[in-house]
């Protein structure tokens, strides 16, 4: 529509008009603003022109004012507004705070007090697949193994098993009931029923590989009359539509049943199954009615609708044999017995070793002459060291003597002088020529001699006895004889001044000496005899003499020789020419001092003496 | 396969169990009727194209219906009402039967079974029959010693619940 305005040029013509243009733009402004609207008075309502006007200027604004008063108005229009924004609206209003849900609740509740009432299975039916898995699992886990177990241990409680498996508790340090649970956790699941409950039509049956059974089908149905028949029998009014028979035992068999609203789960079991067993068939039954709640409610007998039932039954056919008592491997068991063994023998060896060692060195404190500093076991050898008196007991007899392998000690001894009474008496003994007639014992730390003796040795063993260092035990020679044997002197004295004669640088004695020469020879025999018979040995001593005539080294010689001729004709005649002993004096040791005919005559001659020597 | 479940009904002594004997795939003895008060059997018959197999609950017969146990009934597709015709009381048994059913899990197809045709000595007369199919029941006539009409019958059901 155009508006036309009047082309007046006087004033008020232009006044006019510009109070009109005035008064319109206010009603336009009122128009679109309600606050202007109540404030400033209506002044053009007579003015058909304004309609006009607002028409052309607000038309769209108009439309869709109307279009928003229309949506308001109309609840099935306002609802569907709504409905397209309200989900994101109410996630917004989650995001920024709880106040919705707070305000949602008491209508929440009341809601699910109002469907309880009116209907509990809808309220059960939708709860059941989430609360029931979670509560029986509560329940289950803290109850069912420890009856099963309970029951278990009080049926073998008193058996000759019973009492064995008590032994091996107590060997492993586990509870009994856990001991007989381990051994007696025997099953097999032979079948698993999917039967509908409310027509007993079978939905699902798997089997174990070799189980056998009749039609399922039958049995599915019939199980379903037998539960029906219990239930109506007793009459339980707290079983509900919900109550079932939980399971039933026929000899080794045994039926479990788990029941769900639309649903239930029979298995036959071979055997004594574990409690987890149930917790299998609850959990897949669970599991079926929270995927197939609908379609089971509305099974017709058409299995089509169920889709593949057979792979979520399969889980359910299981079973657990009792493991066979494993048979330890020879090795198992013969290697640590060989290194027990082996680490047996070791510290046996080491013990004995250790033993035999101590053995030893006590030996060695307690031997005269030996003074042990260190014993100690290095690399595997023992080394011995201290200080030994060369006379003490030879360590390796001792060693010996304690069983010692000599390549497992090492010693080192250094020698030293012992003034142990054992010790110089063996030092005396070493010493002083031995004599069957004399006996040294040691007699309270003092060493005394008895028996007879020579005078020689008893002289010497006088010297031996004073040289004795200070300390050492005292050596009493009170108790020794001299030897006074009157057929030894006799026949000493015979034989010391026997003589045999020369003639002037002659060494062959003179003619007319064999009688002479066999009774020296006759004499020596007797007294060597004697002598032995008294415990000592003798030697005959054979000087050659020689007379003031002629030089001293020709004299020296003869002599010799008068010595040398006379001891081969006593060997001629039966003396052993290791007991005589042949010495040259030539003028030196004259028989006879002077230079007379028969002084001379007397210094050519050989002379004897008889000396003791040790055996 | 489509499986349903149907039920046998009808008074004591009305033939049910002697109509499915010769009939049916039977794995349990007579012994659960007396017992249990039902004996399941399995018959499979053919509609059109396809086999529908009849789980078929055999229930006791009562001369009391209200002794019907009635939870035997849920869920079945479809029920066979038996008639012995030499007994008119029996006819009168499966009305109540029938009404009992009907109220307890809904109108449901089934069908009357006058049993024991062979016998001449009929107790029932045809006005009473044709009272009934005026009724809306569909009325066949069984012979469980002929074995007469109960392939029939049992097709005739199985058409009526599966077709």
């Amino acid at each position: 529509m155009a508006v036309t305005f009047p082309s007046d040029v006087d004033d008020a013509a232009e006044a006019d008009r510009r109070q009109r243009l005035s008064d319109l733009l206010l009603e336009v402004a009122r128009a679109l603003d309600p606050n202007v609207a109540t404030v400033l008075p209506r002044q053009l309502e007579a003015d058909p022109r304004l309609d006009a006007v607002k028409s052309v200027l607000l038309r769209n604004e108009l439309d869709v004012l109307d279009h928003l008063q229309h949506t308001v108005d109309d609840p099935a229009q306002l609802a569907d507004t709504v409905s397209r924004v309200l989900p994101h609206a109410v996630t917004l209003s989650g995001e920024r705070d709880e106040r919705l849900g707070d305000a949602l609740a008491p209508a929440m509740e009341r809601a699910t007090q109002s469907s309880i009432r009116k209907n509990p299975g809808t309220l059960v039916n939708i709860l059941y697949p989430v609360m029931g898995p979670a509560i029986r699992k509560a329940i289950a886990e803290a109850t069912s193994d420890t009856l099963q177990g309970l029951n278990q241990a009080l049926r073998f409680a008193f058996s000759l098993r019973g009492l064995r498996w008590r032994m091996e508790a107590w060997r492993s340090g586990t509870t009994f009931g856990d001991i007989v649970l381990k051994h007696t956790l025997v099953y097999r699941v032979e079948h698993v029923f999917l039967i509908h409950r409310k027509s007993g039509l079978l939905l699902e049956h798997q089997a174990a590989a070799d189980a056998t059974s009749r039609d399922p089908h039958l049995v599915s149905a019939m199980l379903t009359a037998i539960q029906d028949f219990v239930r109506d029998s007793f009459d339980d009014p707290s079983a509900g539509d919900g109550g079932a028979i939980d399971s039933l035992r026929l000899g080794d068999l045994l039926l479990w049943c788990e029941a769900g609203p639309q649903a239930y789960l029979a298995a036959v079991i071979r055997g004594s199954p574990p409690e987890a067993l149930r917790m299998t068939l609850r959990d897949t039954l669970a599991a079926i009615h929270e995927d197939l709640g609908g379609a089971l409610a509305d099974y017709d007998g058409d299995d089509a609708s169920l889709g593949d039932l057979a792979s979520r039954l399969a889980p359910c056919i299981k079973q657990q044999v009792q493991p066979r008592e494993r048979r330890l491997s020879v090795w198992l068991w013969a290697i640590p017995l060989l290194l027990l063994l082996l680490g047996g023998y070791w510290l046996f060896t080491r013990y004995a070793e250790n033993e035999r060692v101590a053995d030893y060195v006590e030996r060695l404190r307690s031997e005269p002459g030996i003074v042990v500093t260190t014993a100690e076991r290095v690399h595997g050898q023992w080394r011995i060291a201290g200080l030994r008196d060369p006379l003490a007991t030879a360590t390796q007899e001792l060693l010996q003597r304690a069983q010692l392998d000599p390549a497992l000690v090492v010693e080192r001894w250094e020698p030293y002088v012992a003034l142990s009474p054992n010790i110089v008496l063996k030092r005396l003994r070493a010493s002083l020529p031995a004599l069957p007639s004399v006996r040294l014992a040691l007699e309270h730390n003092v060493i005394h001699v008895h028996g007879g003796a020579p005078p020689d040795w008893i002289e010497k063993a006088r010297l031996l006895a004073r040289a004795l260092p200070a300390g050492a035990p005292p050596v009493d020679l009170s108790d020794v004889t001299d030897v006074e044997d009157p057929e030894y002197l006799k026949l000493r004295e015979d034989i010391q001044s026997q003589r045999i004669y020369f003639s002037s640088g002659a060494p062959n004695p003179t003619t007319g000496q064999e009688p002479a020469l066999d009774q020296l020879a006759a004499n020596t025999k007797a007294i060597m005899e004697v002598a032995h018979r008294l415990g000592f040995s003798v030697r005959l001593a054979l000087v050659g003499h020689a007379d003031a005539t002629g030089n001293q080294t020709a004299n020296l010689g003869i002599s010799i020789a008068r010595a040398e001729v006379v001891r081969s004709l006593l060997r001629s005649r039966g003396i052993a020419p290791e007991l005589m002993s042949v010495r040259g004096t030539g003028t030196l040791e004259p028989l006879a001092p002077g230079a007379a005919p028969d002084d001379m005559s007397s210094n050519r001659s050989v002379s004897f003496s008889i000396t003791t020597i040790s055996e | 396969m489509l499986q349903k479940k149907i039920c046998l009904l009808g008074a004591f002594g009305v033939g049910k169990t002697s109509l499915t004997r010769r009939f049916v795939d039977s794995i349990f003895s007579d012994a659960y009727l007396t017992t249990v008060g039902v004996k399941i059997d399995k018959k499979v018959v053919s509609v059109g194209d396809n086999q529908v197999s009849l789980l078929i609950w055999d229930i006791a017969g009562e001369d009391d219906v209200s002794a019907v146990r009635t939870s035997y009934l849920r869920g079945a597709a479809g029920y066979l009402l038996i008639v012995d015709v030499t007994r008119a009381q029996t006819l009168t048994v499966a009305r109540s039967i029938r009404e009992r059913v009907t109220a307890e899990i809904g109108d449901i197809p089934f069908l009357c079974l006058l049993n024991k045709t062979d016998v001449d000595d009929w107790d029932i007369s045809d006005v009473t029959i044709e009272e009934l199919n005026s009724q809306g029941w569909t009325v066949l006539r069984t012979s469980a010693k002929t074995g007469a009409g109960v392939e029939s019958a049992f097709s005739d059901l199985a058409q009526r619940i599966a077709g």
